[in-house]
């Protein structure tokens, strides 16, 4: 016979609360063994407005007269926008169309990235 | 849905499909196809006849004209569809391709993660290189498990994006493809014009219904200004979805199961989708003027 049982507090005191979303359940023995019941599917609307308007001009320039591309659609950081690339072209990209504006910590950083990228690419491994 | 599993044995008939293969048979409404497509002596009048020269082996694509004026009332007439337009070989291959880079090419992805240089701070050697009986280490944020929060030498790296552009010929085939394969399922239908005697919603769905034409609906008209009623028709409504002409795309097409075009609109899309089977190859891009394209 099992017997459910929650989980008795202990007289540890935490220094926070912890979510318990398992149960204990015990067959009688010494022994306890944990389970997690079995979860709800996550009820997804596939009809909201975004899924049912996705992709809607994305033929603006071949019907539209050519006076629009569909990279003029694509929400992105700018130095993205229309533009793909590995991680060093990305880089220095954003540094020349961004690097003005940025913050000290991130210029250094993109900076101290962009030189590490440059001697990987360019100094070791087979293609160079 | 559910199939009742069962399995092929040895001794199955030849004729027995394996059960992978095996399609449900609620996937046709078989409503929708009890009116078959129009015969070659109708009464009705043809309304509207292809602008285009049509190739002398092919002959255009005829189908009725519905109103929205009433919710059951007979097909207004007929009209001539260009067959290199609703008429094409359906080749699932490059509808992949349109789907895929209709998905794609919007794409930026965000996940970013530190590398050991970004992690703050681990500037300093944790202990000495030799003498101390542990591993040697430069920094606590080099790498697990010294310190949890280390940084990720080859994880995501910042936005990230997935541009490409197919060509601009196979864009157009694949528009081509789509609405040919809407038509051949008949889930392709054609309207005069988008007026609606009331702005009610569920008169629209009620004429859906009645028409059998399909559980979500896409509207396409030729002009960015639509009649009030069918606008307000339209708002509260998930599945029924209008847009205008410019607007077409394959992924909408896939998505909505029956697509409503006006008479206009099959002129735009004919006029704009056969230019690009004659044209020549160009040497700016298009958007630059040229003398003789508009």
């Amino acid at each position: 016979r099992t017997i459910l049982c929650f989980r008795i507090l202990s007289c540890i005191k935490l220094c926070h609360p912890v979510l318990h979303t398992d149960l204990i359940c015990s067959s009688g023995t010494c022994c306890q063994i944990r389970m997690h019941p079995i979860p709800q599917p996550k009820q997804v609307d596939r009809w909201n407005e975004k899924r049912s308007m996705f992709g809607v001009y994305d033929n603006i320039g071949i019907l539209g007269d050519f006076k629009a591309h569909p990279k003029d659609l694509i929400t992105a950081p700018c130095w993205l926008k229309g533009f793909r690339g590995n991680e060093l072209q990305r880089l220095s990209r954003k540094k020349k169309m961004v690097g003005d504006r940025m913050t000290t910590l991130d210029k250094h950083n993109l900076e101290k990235r962009i030189r590490f990228l440059y001697r990987r690419f360019n100094r070791t491994g087979k293609h160079r | 849905l559910f199939f009742s599993p069962q399995f092929a044995s040895s001794f199955s008939s030849e004729t027995a499909l394996p059960p992978n293969l095996r399609l449900p048979s609620n996937l046709v409404d078989p409503d929708r196809l009890k009116r078959p497509p129009p015969p070659e002596d109708s009464s009705l009048p043809l309304i509207r006849k292809c602008d285009a020269a049509l190739p002398a082996h092919l002959s255009p694509v005829r189908t009725w004209v519905d109103t929205l004026e009433s919710k059951d009332s007979e097909p207004l007439g007929l009209t001539e569809l260009h067959p290199d337009v609703f008429a094409v070989t359906p080749r699932l291959d490059i509808l992949h391709a349109v789907e895929t880079w209709q998905r794609n090419y919007k794409r930026i992805s965000h996940a970013n993660t530190k590398v050991r240089s970004e992690v703050r701070g681990g500037g300093r050697k944790p202990w000495k290189q030799k003498g101390s009986g542990r591993a040697r280490h430069g920094s606590i944020r080099s790498f697990p498990p010294l310190k949890l929060n280390c940084g990720v030498s080859h994880g995501p790296r910042g936005p990230n994006s997935y541009y490409y552009m197919l060509p601009m010929k196979v864009r157009v085939q694949g528009l081509k493809v789509a609405l040919s394969s809407k038509m051949a399922q008949q889930y392709l239908h054609v309207v005069d014009s988008l007026n609606i005697p009331t702005p009610d919603s569920q008169y629209l769905l009620e004429l859906i219904r009645n028409r059998h034409w399909g559980e979500s609906v896409l509207l396409v008209d030729v002009s960015q200004e639509f009649p009030e009623n069918i606008l307000q028709a339209t708002a509260n409504l998930k599945t029924v979805n209008l847009i205008p002409a410019i607007g077409l795309n394959v992924h909408s097409m896939l998505k909505h199961e029956a697509v409503i075009l006006t008479l206009d609109t099959v002129r735009f899309l004919e006029e704009k989708l056969l230019w690009h089977d004659e044209r020549y190859t160009f040497l700016y891009p298009f958007k630059l003027p040229y003398s003789d394209f508009p």
